[in-house]
Formats: structure tokens, C-alpha cells, sequence
């Protein structure tokens, strides 16, 4: 038997074995890594010492990540619920058989197209204080309207909640959509022929039968929000001062301009637990709802 | 499902559900109009009037600027350099992610051994771990391997952190694949290779693009790994945008800043009107876990 | 030496059985039907004459050689599958020629090959088509054509009729047979239908939940059913079971019938084993062609008896119509001709055959008589 011959059984293993190992090394094994910094005191370069928590102890101890925190919260919440709430109801509109639904749906999507610097950057002359958004409003006849949410180191969060929206509504309404036509049409004709009106059965039938959807939906977006880093630095920068940072700036601020690598890591094993957080009970509830079927 | 044009459905509820949709297209359109409206104004005339008013003429100077001139922290030659760089690094990754994708997806769905759904899993949460997670590894691996600030460098990051989509992609798409089309080809000899190259990757076409275009998407538009992995003049054109954006030297220069954000756009916006209907299964594709 | 050998084939999954020790033995040229419910095994048998998938412990001899390690491209064998499985981007020609390919056989005798078998399957005007352009029923000959291309020395049909209308199944069926009847190549063929089953077949395997039920010849099977379920199995409308006690009457050994009121003796031919069974409860089994109006036969059998009975429901299917009735409790199914069947709720008269019939044990379900 020739070689190849010989090594034919093992081909499908030899073949999957890099990416196996891509996998394997560049992904699992640099979260090891990346904890084990967590766990020691490196500033500028690694420095394998053992020091057990003092980073997280830091960390915690730092204004700036308790404000990336909170904002992280704040933004998700909106983001999140904003996008859900926007895509759901553009998807009910356009399953009503549109003429031209194609291109409007186009125009919904676009955005998702685009890099997040871009979208920053487009909302941030669009916010702008002074010759954005305001001064428009203002040429209206709104001679005391202010928007300077971009400036305002209380609203510089939403801001990016608006630009974050804005990109990401479209991919809602598209997965909403696709969810909506799965649904059997006889189900709703017989509801109409029980004689339920259209908002109940929309209550009662149609969105019930939506829930895979939300729960595909909310995991998406929290991922986003999560690693949202592109846009808080294009539209704001993390500003004013720190007031619209997330963990993902934060994280990178202190690994790469502030030398504090180790705080740096131990922000990433942060952010990867509260990823999981949200992500394993979701995708945990979604198996068990399939398994069931 | 939908709500039939049925006895019962008035027409100030369809007008009503137009009148919305208009008004959701016009707030999604809004931004790229003032992008180009904004890249086309001299900056009187952006002082002058607002956000909505057109400008007076089709002024291209801050489009030259944005693309030969401007600066982008201590270098200002514009936006062309920082273009070619992303090119440089995207075409091979697509291609090595795509690739290895197929094969990886091939073999996870027609040749599963002990531990195949294990190694799928993996790659499945792989596509949910925050990036920030393993940038510093990374960037020390990256300054062993001598690849730090590279063309090589970046591509060997995004092969590696596209791999597990480009698989799931394909992997999905192999499961659809009926059964006895690979019983029938095992059955008339052909080998492990063969049946990869003669018969699935012919049918394998439209996955193929949808791949490409997602990714070239994705590590188009990508600035954190730019950022991080590369610095100066080797940046990809989304840090290099950034770059022009934020740099501060005198007079702020917004229609320079739009110009330049259309031109970082453009590739993929171009892509997205070619081959949107591609773009659109990729994205509810990979919306469609395992 | 035979032209396939199963000597104790088992197959498991972990702890689930799927085969449980199959053995059959058939010629060259011979047709082999392996027949049964979903579940029962068939096609996994297939699959494991075909090396597509692996013997947990037995052996598979083809052509006098055993086979259990060889992988399916050095078994000589071609298959036809259920869903045709044709190469969707290839032409109809290089869907033939694809497995010679794999062979490296030499192009010329490549090209004289699918000229042959296109003539023969008279698929010519269609080779240089794609499969998404062809009807179901060519197809069907297409993947045939792929498998004769071959010429190997086992034909494997998983189904091949199944995704048919039922006009196209009866066409296909009849080439299908004279197709084995011109190349003579072996074949073994899966089919859930038992009317594909005793039609086509030299030799019909039975199989239940993973055993062999009963192998013989399609009239062995149908005539001699070795338990309930073959009996059951085979023939349409099904065999009917009914249950009684053995009997005698005089000299003559039988059971007692009774319906709308009436008994009857109706005798049976059993010799030793009838006798023995004296008194014990059986379950009868006669088929609906022996229960029909009363006819000549009937009068000149000695074992023939006639009853009256009412209809319960009427099935016309054209050449004959069936009729329903009530016997010993059950539902019976009758073959009787049009001219006499009887409306619903009617008094009918029937003639019984015994001359066929079974007798079965009600709690291991084998034959006795």
C-alpha cells in the first residue's frame, strides 16, 4: 500500500487538524494566556509572576472602569430593547405584502454593510454641536433647541446608542422578517375563521412563535454591545474625558497607550464572563426548547 | 404570514403602514445623503446652511484632499496609502479563510469521526468570544513570529478569527447536501479528494460567495484588529479614516471628513448594492446557529 | 458458490441491535427482495453489503469473496438509490461515465460503454442534459444507467420506486424485470411494498425488527407464511385471522365458526398437527380470495362450507368488490365479484376455501398448521 493509501482513513483528521489547531491554540489558548496575565503584575511587558487578584482588585477600584461599566449597561439596555423594538415593528410593516418591498428592504440593510468607524464618524458631524443637528433643528424655527448630547459628558452615551441603532435595526428587522414568513399561513387562517382579530392573533399566535428569533436577536445584539469598541472610538473617542467609555476602550486604553497590561487583561476576562453571562443561559434555554420539539 | 388585502383591512391602516416605512427609509438614508451632501460643500458653505441643504455645486476638492492630502496624524498624504494596505491583507485572508472553511465544513459534515461535534462546538463558541480576549496573546505572539505591524500579521489574524464562521458556513450548508449523492459517489470510487473537487464544490457556489462577501465585510470594515496589530502607515483604511478624522490641526475640515468616510466606505457599500441579496444570506445565515 | 453470502450478520449502534444475525444465501442471476416495515433492518443490510457502513461481527461474501473489510469501490457492486442521487452538475453522459472515470478506464471504451447503455436504457436523446432538467421517470433510468455502466457483479436497489407516482411505479417495474431478465446480473432489491416485492422477486427475504422472518420463493411465502406477521404482511387486501378452537366433528378435524347468529363447521386439513391441537385456541388464517361468493368450487370441494352472514361495508375495487363481515367477533375481509355483492346491512351468502388456510398459535404467532 502506498502511502497515501495508507493514510487515506486518516484523511478527514489530517485535513481538519489546522484549523483544529487554530482553533485550539489561538483562541482557547490565548484565553489561558490572556488569564494568566490577568493574575500577574505586568505593566509594560509580561511579567509571569503569580499575584493572584491585586489586577482585578484595581480594576475594580478604578472610576473610570466602574463608569465603562455602568455605561455598558445603560448602552446595551437601550441598544438592545431600541433595536428590538424598531426591528420587530418595521418587520410586522413589511410582511403586510409591500409593493417594493425588495428595495425598502435594501435601504433597511445597508447600514449593516458599513464599518462601524464609518457610522461613527457620519454621526458624529451629524451630532455635531453647533452645525450639526441642532443648528438644523434651529433653522426650523426651534430657536432653543440644544442638542449637544455629543459634548455633554451625562449624554455622550446615548450617542452612541443612536449611531449603534441606527447600524444595527435593519439586521433585526431582516431576522424578524424571515421569522414572521416561517410561520404556516393556515395557522393564522384558521384564527381569523375562530374569529380572533388581527392584534390578538399577533398577541397570542404570532409572536409567541417568534421567541427563537428574540432569543437569536438578543444574543447578537448583546454581542455587539459587548465588544462595541470601532464606534465609541470614532463617534466620541470615550469622551468627554471617560464618560462614554465601555469595557472594550477601556481595555484597550490601558493595554496599549497606558502600559498596564496586566489591569488590561484581567478588563478582557471581564468582559469574556459577562459575554458568557448573558450568552450560555440563552443559548442553554434555546437547546432545551428545541430538544423538547 | 400576512394580513391579506382580506374584507376587513381598511385603507388608512395601509396608508399609515406605507407613511411609516417611508419615514423608516428616509431616517436609515439620512446619514449617507448628509455624507455626500456634507463631502461636496466648500466649508462656507457648510457654516452657511445646515445638515439638509444641498450643496450649491458638485465640488470634488474635498474628495482630492481626503484622498492625496490630508493628514492622518504626522503623515498627510491622504487616504490612498491606507487603502492599498487593507487590500493587501484582505484578498488573502478571504481566500485562506474561505478555503480552509470549505474543507474544514466538508469534513465536519460528511466524514465526522470521534470527536468531530466536539471540535464543531468549540468552533461554535468560538464565534461569541470578545476579541479583547485574546489581543495581548496575540500581539506577543505577533512580535515572536516577527510579524508584528505586517501584511503577514494581519492576514494570519483574520484567517484565524474567520475560520469559525467560514466553517459553520459551509458546514451548515454540506448537512443540506442529500446523503446518497455522497453514498453514490463513494460507491462509483471516487476517493476523499475527489468527491470534495468533483462533486461538492460545484454545488458549493453559492456558499462560496456568500463566504467571500461576508467576509471581505467583515475584515474590510474591521478597525480594532488594524489598530491594535499595526500602527502607522501600515493601518487599514478604517484606522486611517479615524486617523484623519481625529487629527486636530487648525480649522476642523468636515467635508474633508465625510469625503474620506465615503471613500472607507465605498468597497463594501459597492459590494452591498452588486451582490446584496449574497450579503443578506450570509448575514441570516450566520444568524442560524448550529 | 453463490453470488452473495450472509453468514450471521449482526449490526449495532452502542447498545441498540439493528440487525440481529441475518443469514441468506442466494445464486448468481437470482433476484433477492429483502421486504419489510420501516424499521426493520433492510436498508442498513444494504448499506452493509454495500461497505457503507461496517459488520459488528459476521461475514459478507460476494462472488465467493469475503467483503467485510473491503470499502464499497472494491466490491464490485453498484447501487441505486431512492432519491436517484444523481451528480446535479454533471451531464447525464458524465453521471454515467463517472464511476468508469474513478476507474480509470481509458476514454474510448468510456464513450462506447454509455453509448451502449443509453441505447439500452434508450436514454439517448438525454445525455447531454443535466439531471435538474430531466422527469422523474428518466431519472430513474439515468441512475440505472450509471449502475449497468459498471457491469459489476451485485445490483443494489435502495427504493428506487418509492418516489414514483403510482402509474410511473407499475412502467418501472415491469423494466425493472426485464432489465434482470436481459443483463441476468445479480440483485438485491429493498422495498417497504410487498407487491414489488412478490412481483419482482425470485426470492423475497421477510424481515421485523431486525430478523429474518422467513426466505423463500414469493408462493412459498405467500402459500406457507411461517407466522403471523409474514402472513400478514404479504398479500393485499392482508390475510384475515380469525380466532377459534380447535374442533371435531365426526371424523373430520376443524374450527367452529360463528356469525349473525349462526354456527358453522367448517373443516380444515391438518393432519397429525391439527389433530394434537384438540381443543386448544388458534387463530385461522384465510385469505380474502378464499372467502367469496359461492361457486362452483365450492360445491365440488369437500372442504368448502357455506355460511350467511350480513355485510357490514363494501369496497368496490372494479375487478372484484370486498366485502366486510363479522366472523367470530372480528372483521373479515371478502373477495367476492360484483354481480353478487349485497348492500350494507344486507344478508349475504359466502362460500369458504379451507383448502389454503393457516393456523396460527395466538401467543408465539408461529405456524402451526
Amino acid at each position: 500500500m502506498s502511502l497515501l493509501q495508507r493514510l487515506e482513513p486518516q484523511l478527514p483528521k489530517i485535513v481538519v487538524a489546522p484549523t483544529f489547531l487554530c482553533a485550539l491554540l489561538f483562541i482557547y489558548g490565548f484565553i489561558l494566556w490572556n488569564a494568566y496575565l490577568s493574575f500577574t503584575p505586568s505593566r509594560m511587558l509580561p511579567n509571569y509572576e503569580f499575584v493572584g487578584l491585586i489586577q482585578y482588585q484595581t480594576l475594580f477600584e478604578n472610576e473610570r472602569w466602574w463608569t465603562a461599566l455602568k455605561n455598558l449597561g445603560v448602552f446595551s439596555f437601550l441598544f438592545v430593547g431600541i433595536a428590538l423594538i424598531i426591528g420587530l415593528l418595521l418587520a410586522i410593516l413589511l410582511d403586510q405584502k409591500i409593493r417594493g418591498e425588495g428595495w425598502i428592504r435594501s435601504i433597511y440593510l445597508y447600514p449593516m454593510a458599513l464599518s462601524f468607524i464609518v457610522t461613527g464618524t457620519a454621526w458624529k458631524w451629524m451630532l455635531n454641536p453647533g452645525l450639526g443637528l441642532e443648528k438644523m433643528v434651529r433653522e426650523w424655527g426651534f430657536a432653543d433647541f440644544t442638542f449637544d448630547w455629543l459634548v455633554n459628558p451625562e449624554k455622550s452615551i446615548y450617542t452612541v446608542v443612536i449611531a449603534a441603532v441606527w447600524q444595527s435595526s435593519g439586521f433585526v428587522m431582516a431576522l424578524f422578517l424571515a421569522g414572521l414568513r416561517s410561520i404556516d399561513d393556515s395557522i393564522i387562517k384558521a384564527a381569523q375563521i375562530d374569529g380572533a382579530s388581527m392584534p390578538r392573533i399577533y398577541a397570542r399566535i404570532v409572536i409567541p412563535s417568534l421567541v427563537p428569533v428574540f432569543i437569536s436577536v438578543i444574543m447578537i445584539l448583546t454581542h455587539i454591545a459587548v465588544k462595541s469598541f470601532d464606534l465609541v472610538m470614532a463617534l466620541t473617542g470615550g469622551g468627554p474625558g471617560f464618560s462614554s467609555d465601555l469595557p472594550a476602550t477601556f481595555m484597550y486604553s490601558f493595554s496599549f497607550t497606558r502600559n498596564q497590561i496586566g489591569v488590561g487583561a484581567a478588563s478582557a476576562m471581564m468582559m469574556l464572563m459577562m459575554m458568557a453571562a448573558v450568552i450560555v443561559p440563552l443559548m442553554y434555554s434555546d437547546l432545551r426548547r428545541t430538544k423538547g420539539t | 404570514m400576512s394580513a391579506t388585502t382580506a374584507p376587513g383591512t381598511n385603507r388608512v391602516a395601509r396608508w399609515f403602514v406605507y407613511a411609516v416605512l417611508l419615514l423608516a427609509c428616509l431616517y436609515y438614508l439620512l446619514p449617507l445623503f448628509v455624507m455626500l451632501s456634507t463631502s461636496l460643500k466648500s466649508l462656507d458653505e457648510i457654516r452657511a446652511g445646515n445638515l439638509l441643504s444641498l450643496p450649491k455645486s458638485l465640488n470634488f476638492d474635498a474628495w482630492a484632499k481626503a484622498w492625496g492630502t490630508a493628514c492622518t496624524g504626522v503623515q498627510c498624504e491622504g487616504l490612498k496609502g491606507y487603502l492599498w494596505n487593507s487590500i493587501r491583507f484582505t484578498i488573502p485572508a478571504i481566500f485562506i479563510s474561505t478555503l480552509m472553511g470549505a474543507i474544514t465544513g466538508y469534513v465536519l459534515a460528511w466524514w465526522r469521526f470521534k470527536g468531530s461535534n466536539v471540535l464543531f462546538g468549540l468552533l461554535l463558541l468560538g464565534c461569541f468570544i470578545p476579541f479583547q480576549v485574546v489581543l495581548l496573546p496575540m500581539a506577543r505572539t505577533l512580535g515572536w513570529l516577527g510579524m508584528a505591524n505586517t501584511t503577514a500579521g494581519l492576514v494570519l489574524v483574520h484567517v484565524v478569527y474567520g475560520l469559525a464562521f467560514t466553517t459553520l458556513f459551509f458546514r451548515n450548508f454540506y448537512v443540506t447536501v442529500p446523503a446518497e449523492l455522497v453514498k453514490a459517489a463513494k460507491i462509483d470510487g471516487a476517493s476523499f479528494f475527489q468527491i470534495f473537487g468533483r462533486i461538492i464544490l460545484p454545488i458549493s457556489i453559492p456558499t462560496i460567495t456568500v463566504t467571500i462577501i461576508w467576509q471581505f465585510t467583515q475584515i474590510w470594515n474591521d478597525y480594532l484588529f488594524g489598530v491594535v496589530f499595526s500602527s502607522g502607515e501600515q493601518q487599514p483604511i478604517t484606522a486611517g479614516l479615524n486617523n484623519l478624522v481625529n487629527t486636530s490641526t487648525g480649522v476642523k475640515e468636515y467635508n474633508v471628513d465625510m469625503a474620506a468616510a465615503v471613500i472607507a466606505a465605498l468597497p463594501t457599500l459597492l459590494v452591498y448594492i452588486v451582490a446584496g441579496k449574497y450579503f443578506i444570506r450570509g448575514m441570516t445565515a450566520g444568524a442560524v446557529k448550529g | 458458490m453463490g453470488a452473495l453470502s450472509i453468514r450471521d450478520v449482526r449490526k449495532s449502534f452502542g447498545t441498540t441491535d439493528i440487525l440481529k444475525g441475518i443469514n441468506i444465501d442466494i445464486e448468481a442471476g437470482e433476484f433477492l427482495i429483502l421486504v419489510g416495515p420501516s424499521g426493520c433492518g433492510k436498508s442498513t443490510l444494504l448499506s452493509l453489503i454495500a461497505g457503507l457502513e461496517s459488520i459488528t461481527s459476521g461475514e459478507i461474501h460476494i462472488g465467493g469473496k469475503l467483503v467485510n473489510n473491503l470499502s464499497p469501490k472494491d466490491r464490485d457492486i453498484a447501487m441505486v438509490f431512492q432519491s436517484y442521487a444523481l451528480y446535479p452538475t454533471m451531464s447525464v453522459r458524465q453521471n454515467i461515465a463517472f464511476g468508469l472515470e474513478m476507474r480509470k478506464v481509458p476514454k474510448a471504451e468510456r464513450d462506447a460503454t454509455v453509448a451502449r447503455v443509453a441505447q439500452i436504457l434508450q436514454i439517448e436523446p438525454l445525455l447531454d442534459r443535466k439531471p435538474a432538467q430531466l422527469s422523474g421517470g428518466q431519472r430513474q433510468r439515468v441512475a440505472m444507467g450509471r449502475a449497468i455502466a459498471r457491469n459489476p457483479t451485485l445490483f443494489l436497489f435502495d427504493e428506487p420506486l418509492s418516489n414514483l407516482d403510482a402509474k410511473l411505479r407499475v412502467e418501472m417495474r415491469t423494466e425493472i424485470k426485464l432489465l434482470h431478465q436481459r443483463l441476468g446480473t445479480t440483485i438485491v432489491y429493498v422495498t417497504h411494498d410487498q407487491i414489488e416485492a412478490m412481483t419482482l422477486g425470485d426470492k423475497i427475504a421477510v424481515m421485523k425488527a431486525g430478523e429474518l422472518m422467513q426466505f423463500g420463493t414469493p408462493q412459498e411465502i405467500y402459500d406457507q407464511p411461517v407466522n403471523m406477521f409474514v402472513a400478514g404482511f404479504m398479500g393485499s387486501p392482508p390475510m384475515n385471522f380469525i380466532p377459534c378452537t380447535v374442533q371435531q366433528q365426526s371424523n373430520d378435524y376443524g374450527v367452529e365458526l360463528e356469525t349473525h347468529g349462526q354456527r358453522y363447521f367448517l373443516t380444515l386439513i391438518g393432519g397429525e398437527k391439527l389433530k394434537s391441537s384438540l381443543g386448544r385456541d388458534v387463530i385461522l388464517g384465510l385469505r380474502p380470495e378464499k372467502i367469496s361468493h359461492p361457486g362452483e368450487a365450492h360445491q365440488a370441494s369437500h372442504i368448502a362450507t357455506r355460511l350467511r352472514t350480513k355485510v357490514e361495508i363494501l369496497e368496490p375495487t372494479g375487478a372484484d368488490t370486498l366485502v366486510v363481515v363479522i366472523v367470530n367477533g372480528k372483521k373479515i375481509v371478502c373477495r367476492v365479484h360484483p354481480k353478487f355483492a349485497k348492500a350494507p346491512g344486507e344478508s349475504i351468502e359466502l362460500g369458504i376455501d379451507s383448502s389454503n388456510s393457516v393456523v396460527f398459535d395466538p401467543s408465539s404467532e408461529a405456524r402451526i398448521v
